[in-house]
């Protein structure tokens, strides 16, 4: 007699399984719960991830930094602690010298003043002077107009491009603000273009939403800054590590500046790549991390299900005694037990699939903020159908030791259930 | 032929101590007979009925069932042969809790892979047979002893066995009922003719039967015919 399979068996191991729901339950719900907390915790980490490389945003990757403090080592006759200042020449030094440099892009910032237009004034505004090329290191994301270019400064036009904090506060009526003027240090300015990123994240020198930008040209004299520059971005081109070009980057600058080659704290670089770096791997572990619990928790699941179906069988002796003496072969009641643990595993996984889908979705219409989506929480089809294969297996494996059990209950053994 | 030939049966226990059950039993039944088998218990007569219904091996000797020697069986002959041939009526009844009367009469026939819409027939045919229409879509703990063990009989019945093996069929039974389910029996035996073999330690339901084989420490002794159903301690019944 073969295991056969249609309507009738299948029948069979439905009545089995609904008929004793409270065990049917307690052995599903280690699977689901299993399957869940993957799903959940899969969908999580990539969602989580999505929201920490919006952070990362527009913002270069491979950029780095620098800024001048004052020397800590004495130098050429220069005693220490002597305050210097980078030029707007180091620029094109920089980019002479070493052709491996992408961009190189000086900004000036100047903090807490007051952006104003008729009666409304931003007073935490970040005056921003930068050149066009700067879109290459901070990209904007404009809701409105255009960002500046080379005949602004040239021309050393005064125009502006408006944070998105800076636009609510001195635009509450909202709409295209282009060709409207506002007042900054007794200066007007036309505004061409908004900046819709927000603050937090990746920032360089205040939150991109607080910036007034203008070219900075004009920031250098409108502010008496004459050549003095605060900060030089620079990204290196592609094929070259960041790390190996920040030396010879110091040695430049203290031969044109006068300061120790040696002095660290002189020339302050900050790095990019490193930090991406970091974040990277976080993610890596954290990654690691939900693989392992989730994982660790689908086993637990599956022992629990071997573990309940084996109680199952104990308690089931008699009808499996009974099932035998009045013709089962032992194959068939393996072929049962098996398939109830496959049925079993499979619905209980499927309904954690849609349970957790169901949650992410929630936990995404949270996420999302004036209709556009923050990030995706969601398990990737494939993920799913992976994880319904492997219950299908789990499901056989969690069932295979309860089954050997139960092959080898002899009918005698119903008789002696008393 | 006779329909169950027991040639110098033995069979011994080897749960720590040895234990010799059955020393080389010999015995023959005859198609159509109502036998019970009686003894004290330890005797070895619940060992011997196993071995009857093939849910136990023999060491030495042999059993011939219908003219097939029953040994070294695999699983799935001894599953067929039991299937088809032996029907089994018990003390506790062996009823599968989940299932309703009808189904728990239907589940022989499954494992004959006969369709469901057939078997369903079969099994109401042979409740019906049996008085328990009314109680078809019952589940077990809803019945009472007498209609519980009235279902495991309709399920003995329904492969249409050569032989129905009862193993103290009215042990868990009050008298009254007993007498019902030995009437039954004794029914079934003259107007179908089937062959059944009783095991019990009542002398009041060996009485029922007509002949009666004591068993004791593991031994045949004597094998009383009993056709007037007048054997001592017959007052117990009726």
């Amino acid at each position: 007699m073969k295991i056969r399979f249609d309507t009738d068996t299948f029948r069979e191991i439905l009545d089995s399984i609904l008929r004793n729901k409270s065990r049917s339950f307690l052995t599903g719900f280690g699977v689901f719960w299993g399957i869940f907390m993957l799903m959940l915790l899969t969908g999580g980490n990539q969602g989580l991830k999505e929201l920490l490389n919006k952070n990362f945003e527009g913002f270069a990757q491979n950029t780095c930094i620098a800024f001048a403090d004052n020397t800590t080592k004495p130098y050429k006759g220069f005693k220490k602690d002597r305050s210097w200042n980078m030029q707007y020449s180091d620029v094109d030094r920089l980019k002479h010298m070493m052709p491996e440099l992408e961009t190189v892009t000086p900004s000036v910032s100047l903090w807490g003043r007051t952006a104003a237009r008729d009666e409304y004034a931003y007073s935490s505004a970040v005056v921003k002077g930068v050149r066009a090329d700067y879109a290459l290191i901070e990209t904007p994301k404009l809701m409105y107009g255009r960002y500046l270019n080379d005949a602004d400064l040239a021309h050393e036009r005064k125009v502006c491009v408006l944070g998105k904090k800076v636009y609510t506060t001195l635009f509450p009526e909202g709409g295209d603000p282009c060709g409207e003027r506002i007042l900054l240090g007794g200066t007007y300015y036309s505004v061409i273009g908004v900046d819709w990123r927000e603050g937090g994240g990746v920032q360089i020198n205040g939150s991109p939403s607080d910036m007034v930008t203008i070219p900075i040209t004009q920031a250098a004299k409108a502010y008496n800054l004459g050549n003095n520059i605060q900060l030089l971005c620079f990204t290196a081109k592609p094929g070259f590590v960041m790390s190996d070009l920040t030396p010879r980057v110091r040695e430049i600058m203290a031969r044109a500046h006068y300061f120790d080659p040696t002095d660290e704290q002189a020339l302050f670089l900050l790095n990019t790549q490193l930090i991406f770096g970091i974040v990277d791997n976080l993610f890596k572990g954290i990654n690691f991390l939900v693989w392992l619990i989730g994982l660790g928790t689908l086993l637990a699941g599956v022992i629990g299900v071997s573990n309940i179906m084996m109680v199952s069988v104990k308690e089931r002796t008699t009808e499996i005694g009974i099932r035998r003496a009045i013709g089962a072969t032992p194959s068939q009641i393996l072929g049962q037990i098996i398939s109830e643990s496959i049925v079993l595993t499979l619905v209980a996984g499927m309904s954690a699939i849609v349970f957790s889908v169901l949650i992410l979705a929630g936990v995404e219409l949270a996420m999302t903020e004036d209709g556009i989506l923050k990030a995706a929480f969601q398990v990737p089809f494939g993920t799913a159908i992976l994880a319904a294969a492997l219950l299908t297996l789990l499901g056989v494996v969690a069932g295979l030791m309860p089954a050997s059990r139960a092959m080898q209950i002899k009918p005698v053994d119903a008789m002696r259930d008393e | 032929m006779a329909l169950i030939e027991l040639k110098d049966l033995n069979k011994t226990y080897n749960n720590g101590q040895p234990l010799h059950v059955l020393k080389g039993i010999n015995l023959s039944i005859e198609r159509g007979e109502f036998v019970s088998i009686m003894g004290a218990s330890g005797s070895g007569k619940s060992t011997l009925l196993n071995i009857l219904g093939i849910l136990d091996n023999y060491d030495t000797g042999t059993y011939t069932l219908d003219g097939k020697l029953i040994k070294d069986l695999t699983e799935r002959q001894s599953a067929d042969y039991r299937n088809r041939m032996i029907g089994f009526i018990f003390q506790s009844f062996n009823l599968i809790g989940f299932k309703t009367a009808v189904e728990n009469v239907e589940l022989p026939l499954y494992y004959q892979g006969v369709p469901r819409r057939k078997r369903h027939e079969l099994a109401m045919e042979y409740l019906e047979k049996l008085g328990l229409t009314p109680w078809a879509k019952h589940f077990p703990n809803e019945m009472s002893g007498g209609q519980k063990q009235r279902v495991a009989i309709a399920r003995a019945l329904i492969t249409h066995p050569q032989i129905i093996l009862a193993d103290e069929p009215t042990g868990a039974l009050d008298s009254k009922t007993s007498v019902e389910v030995m009437q039954l029996l004794k029914k079934l035996n003259q107007e179908e003719g089937i062959t059944i073999i009783v095991v019990t330690h009542e002398s009041g339901v060996a009485n029922e039967t007509n002949k009666i084989i004591h068993i004791k420490d593991g031994i045949i002794g004597q094998i009383e015919e009993n056709s007037d159903h007048a054997s001592w301690g017959a007052s117990i019944i009726k």
